[in-house]
């Protein structure tokens, strides 16, 4: 308050009070800025080889992993009755070397050799049978691929990511404007929190845009949410900002090692069986060594630190749940992931966690529908969880309670309503605009600023900012799924968009369960929600969102096709931007 | 690769399901967001669960109550308070139906777009305060209720329960308290009553519509006669009259005749017809209790049900638009409370029978009441002494007056407390007077 008196004088309530009706619509644009980034980009497709049939016709193998056959679903379509629909199907490794696997019941051969179970490499010019079809299997060249680059699109064309940082920025400056007026409490922890946040993203655009880089949406929004985050947190604990803070540095920081570490698929799978493992060891820790807390067995106290390591197991269980191709179509390894998954959502149920075993349960649907096409074994799947659910309730009178009240917290405002009429209370009292950052009384419920964070985040900053956060993460798994289709490897495609239906399953518990829409469970809202190890873990699983965007500079986590060098894949990203850094269509 | 990318849009189901819980909270928010925002919870706008902001005011600009930093404050009248207490309603929420517990959204100034602001809501209401408070000391201390409107406006000026208290001290009285037995409830609104001889307005209304000779026949009480195999007792011996005069003096022996003419089963008609069995909406938002006329099988019940007995209970608030009709030529000028809001009109009765009842009304006075009883009011009117049925009565007094610039209806009612013209009807001429001169 002092700074803002020296900064603004008596001016200071007036330019914050203005600023509650300006905050929202740089919200807007800021999200607005960053989904038409995501959607006007084109996303024209990768080409990693070729597939020459007799007469010269060229088949384009556009991903690391494509199936050919006869069906038109394939990624390579040859319209002969000697094939089986899905014949056979090519792998790329991020060295560059091909792999032939036949997938069905007819034989494919490589340089007339037949390939058997576990595959038969492929190589340039090499001559590929499928039934009665031969073809000319052509890898790329070196040229080919350095241009490759050329002819695709980069993002930050049409919608500059640095225009949209700056507004960030001038979001920030707002909700550090309107904290300092409007929270007796904030001094100056909160304007060096807000500050230091500011840095680290201009910091971590710089050098990415220096490196060559010009998509930025994802980060984008999660700095957005965290900005918001950041402000709730300065709302309720306006003395622990350098915590918070250094907590989201770290997690920007642990985002860009883990995009790092996920450029390489084959270092990706060498170490994915360590995943399941890990994630059965740490949830079973966590039920033995987590003492009760408010019913639940999921905090663990380390060194002044509480950890809910269910969040970091989120993170194993994407990385772990997303197989590449070669794996999908063995039956074993689907049972293998169905019986992992089951074992994860019992752990949690066991912790009392009904909430994040939840999240992680529609993720297992998505991932396993990702991976099998079935409805069957989703059916299965969702049958044994009705069961589940049963003994689960029959079990933890607590649990039926919350059911119980569910759509009549009204009635019960004194005990099982409680927290839900006072988010919507705070909600509607916020109205479009907000009461101001700093200015609510929501956030001092207890668990306020993370399983009703929708309704301090609408209280404060107002509806239209509340639902920039929800379509912030709406933009993120419409991106996911938009990347999809020009994917390389299908455990990218797979762990984005399981990360996504993560994410979005706890907006949805979080969101609709405390205005009551669905039962209150208290998950966390991604990004926004406080809580250390929830920040970590919701950034570390966005970089499975930067790792399946494979526009042209478009994400650091994906290797630019010009970089792979034959053999051995070099891993050097340090190289010069090109020009003005946006690549121009027709060029070269 | 194909085959998983296009399973990618199994993601968008949850977008969907996403997008449409926004759209039912929005949906919701937008319906119900005055209610959550005026929750006492919402410290905002409540201090320790008493509301900080807004202003009520009277017809007149005279402060009936208001919120502030300082805290809550009634009418500075103390007879002005407990007048308007049931309207208004008491900050523990005792009284449901008060404008405080429905119009909380108004009070702080609630706006889907902006929320709660620093700004309370001030707004007037149609009740007059002098008027009202007339209207609680001429009750002096009876339980009942005073309801008047403009039954051209729809513009409540009056609407009085008793018994009270005085919401400046709070409830300070055991509510088993034999003399607070209702306190909590707003009598106007919430309560239906045995109706008694008012309900005679009724009877004739169908009478009139259902008997082509009605005007032509002739009754003879000798203070009581047998109807259908049961003794009716009338309150006085009227030897022979006719209709206008039956119901002037409310002879219940005419009454009987009349009824059994008619049958229990059309009574019950033309009470349904008239809204006096149905729950109503004040301002679209404050419920009224539904009266009941259940249809009587013999002929004997329906004497009695037409003479307004049996187990006919009526609203007082549905009796007022029944009058209100009457005097507006058969149309009901649907009730307000919000200064500036009207509420709609109802056609409810054939305008020659508003017409006859009127002139009927008004003979009433004339031949039986005296217009000396209502001096310089042009009044209109039907008495009722309902015998509850344990040797007590309801007294009731409901009409109109015709007075130039003053085109009032009311209903006065005070429970158990005698004769409809030796107790309400004082009332209502206390309360007219008030209104008219004062």
């Amino acid at each position: 308050m002092e700074l803002v008196q020296v900064l603004f004088g008596k001016a200071g309530p007036l330019l914050a009070g203005l600023s509650r009706f300006i905050l929202p619509l740089v919200a807007v644009v800021i999200v607005v800025r960053c989904v038409r980034s995501m959607l006007r980009e084109r996303y024209d497709p990768e080409t990693w080889a070729y597939l020459y049939l007799p007469g010269e016709v060229m088949v384009p193998l556009r991903h690391w992993e494509c199936i050919i056959g006869r069906a038109k679903s394939v990624d390579g379509q040859i319209d002969d009755p000697s094939l089986e629909k899905m014949h056979c199907c090519v792998i790329r490794n991020a060295d560059g070397e091909w792999t032939v696997y036949n997938l069905g019941r007819g034989v494919t051969m490589v340089n007339g050799q037949e390939v058997f179970p576990g595959g038969e490499p492929i190589a340039d010019a090499d001559v590929l049978t499928m039934g009665d079809v031969s073809a000319r299997f052509v890898d790329l060249t070196e040229e080919e691929r350095s241009s490759l680059l050329q002819y695709r699109h980069a993002p930050g064309r049409h919608v500059r990511p640095s225009a949209t940082l700056l507004l960030l920025t001038v979001f920030q400056i707002l909700l550090l404007l309107q904290q300092m007026v409007y929270n007796p409490d904030a001094g100056v922890g909160v304007a060096m929190a807000f500050g230091i946040l500011c840095a680290a993203q201009w910091v971590y655009f710089t050098v990415l845009r220096a490196s060559g880089q010009t998509g930025f949406e994802p980060e984008l929004l999660a700095f957005f949410l965290s900005s918001v985050g950041l402000s709730v947190a300065a709302s309720k604990l306006p003395g622990d900002m350098l915590k918070q803070v250094i907590l989201l540095i770290v997690a920007v920081l642990l985002f860009i090692g883990m995009c790092l570490w996920i450029r390489d698929l084959s270092r990706v799978k060498s170490v994915r069986i360590y995943a399941f493992g890990a994630a059965i060891l740490i949830l079973a820790a966590t039920r033995v060594l987590a003492p009760q807390t408010y019913g639940a067995y999921n905090w663990i106290y380390l060194g002044g630190f509480t950890i809910q390591p269910a969040e970091f197991v989120k993170i194993l269980y994407v990385y772990a749940g997303a197989a590449t191709l070669d794996r999908l179509f063995v039956d074993r390894n689907l049972i293998f992931y169905i019986g992992f998954s089951a074992a994860c959502v019992g752990l949690l149920a066991l912790m009392g966690d009904f909430g994040t075993a939840l999240v992680f349960f529609v993720t297992f649907l998505i991932i396993s529908f990702m991976r099998s096409g079935s409805f069957a074994t989703i059916f299965l799947a969702v049958g044994s969880a009705v069961l589940g659910i049963f003994v689960v309730l029959s079990l933890r009178p607590y649990v039926l309670d919350r059911f119980a009240a569910w759509g009549h917290v009204w009635e019960d405002i004194y005990d099982k309503g409680y927290q839900q009429v006072r988010a919507m209370s705070a909600a509607a009292s916020g109205g479009f605009f907000g009461q101001g950052a700093g200015n609510g009384w929501l956030v001092d419920i207890r668990a306020a600023e993370t399983d009703m964070v929708f309704g301090v985040v609408c209280e404060e900053l107002g509806l239209i900012t509340g639902i920039c956060c929800v379509a912030s993460i709406l933009a993120l798994a419409a991106f996911a799924v938009k990347n999809a289709s020009a994917g390389r490897s299908s455990y990218f495609v797979i762990a984005g968009a399981a990360t996504m239906s993560m994410m979005l399953t706890q907006l949805i518990l979080n969101v609709f369960g405390s205005m009551d829409i669905l039962p209150f469970t208290g998950v966390t809202f991604p990004f926004v929600s406080m809580g250390g190890s929830s920040l970590l873990a919701c950034w570390m699983l966005l970089a499975f969102v930067k790792g399946c965007d494979t526009r042209a500079r478009g994400s650091f986590a994906v290797k630019r096709p010009e970089k792979f060098s034959g053999g051995a894949g070099v891993d050097d990203d340090g190289g010069e931007p090109a020009g003005d850094g946006y690549v121009r269509e027709g060029r070269g | 690769m194909k085959k998983v990318t296009a399973r990618a849009y199994g993601l968008l189901i949850l977008v969907a399901l996403t997008i449409l819980g926004m759209g039912v909270y929005i949906f919701r928010y937008a319906r119900d967001g005055g209610d959550w925002a005026s929750f006492y919870a919402n410290d905002s706008v409540y201090k320790n669960g008493v509301l900080n902001r807004g202003v009520i005011t009277d017809r007149d600009g005279v402060i009936l109550a208001s919120a502030g930093e300082d805290g809550f404050h009634y009418a500075d009248s103390y007879a002005v308070r407990r007048a308007c207490l049931h309207l208004l309603g008491d900050l523990n929420g005792n009284i449901g139906t008060g404008v405080l517990n429905i119009f909380r959204p108004e009070m702080i100034n609630y706006s889907f777009l902006t929320g709660t602001t620093t700004e309370g809501g001030s707004f007037k209401l149609t009740v007059d305060a002098d008027v009202s408070a007339a209207a609680y000391n001429a009750l002096n201390g009876r339980k009942g209720t005073v309801l008047v409107y403009d039954y051209q406006t729809g513009e409540v000026l009056c609407m009085v329960s008793a018994p009270g208290w005085d919401p400046a001290e709070g409830v300070n009285f055991d509510p088993n308290d034999k003399s607070y037995e209702g306190a909590f409830i707003n009598r106007a609104i919430s309560s239906t009553f045995v109706p008694g001889s008012v309900f005679k307005l009724v009877t004739m209304a169908a009478a009139i519509e259902n008997i082509p000779d009605i005007w032509g026949q002739t009754f003879t009480c000798t203070g009581s006669d047998i109807v259908g195999g049961q003794k009716i007792n009338c309150a006085g011996v009227h030897g022979t009259i006719n209709v206008e005069q039956a119901l002037a003096c409310s002879c219940n022996v005419a009454f009987a005749h009349i009824a059994s003419q008619l049958g229990g089963e059309l009574i019950s008609y033309y009470a349904d017809l008239y809204g006096l069995t149905s729950a109503h909406t004040l301002n679209e938002d404050i419920p009224t209790a539904a009266g009941s006329v259940p249809a009587a099988d013999t002929a004997a019940d329906a004497a009695w049900e037409g003479i307004g007995q049996y187990k006919d209970l009526v609203n007082p608030y549905a009796f007022l638009r029944f009058v209100g009709a009457i005097a507006n030529g058969g149309k009901a000028v649907e009730p307000t409370i919000l200064a500036g809001k009207k509420c709609g009109e109802t056609q409810l009765m054939n305008a020659n029978t508003a017409q006859y009842l009127s002139e009927m009304m008004s003979y009433d006075v004339s031949y039986e009441y005296g217009t000396w009883s209502y001096p310089g009011l042009e009044m209109h009117a039907k008495t009722g002494t309902a015998e509850v049925g344990d040797g007590t009565t309801h007294a009731w007094f409901a009409g109109f007056i015709t007075n130039p610039g003053h085109p009032l209806a009311f209903v006065v009612m005070a429970e158990r407390a005698g004769g409809g013209y030796a107790v309400a009807s004082p009332i209502a001429n206390a309360v007219l007077q008030a209104a008219v001169n004062g």
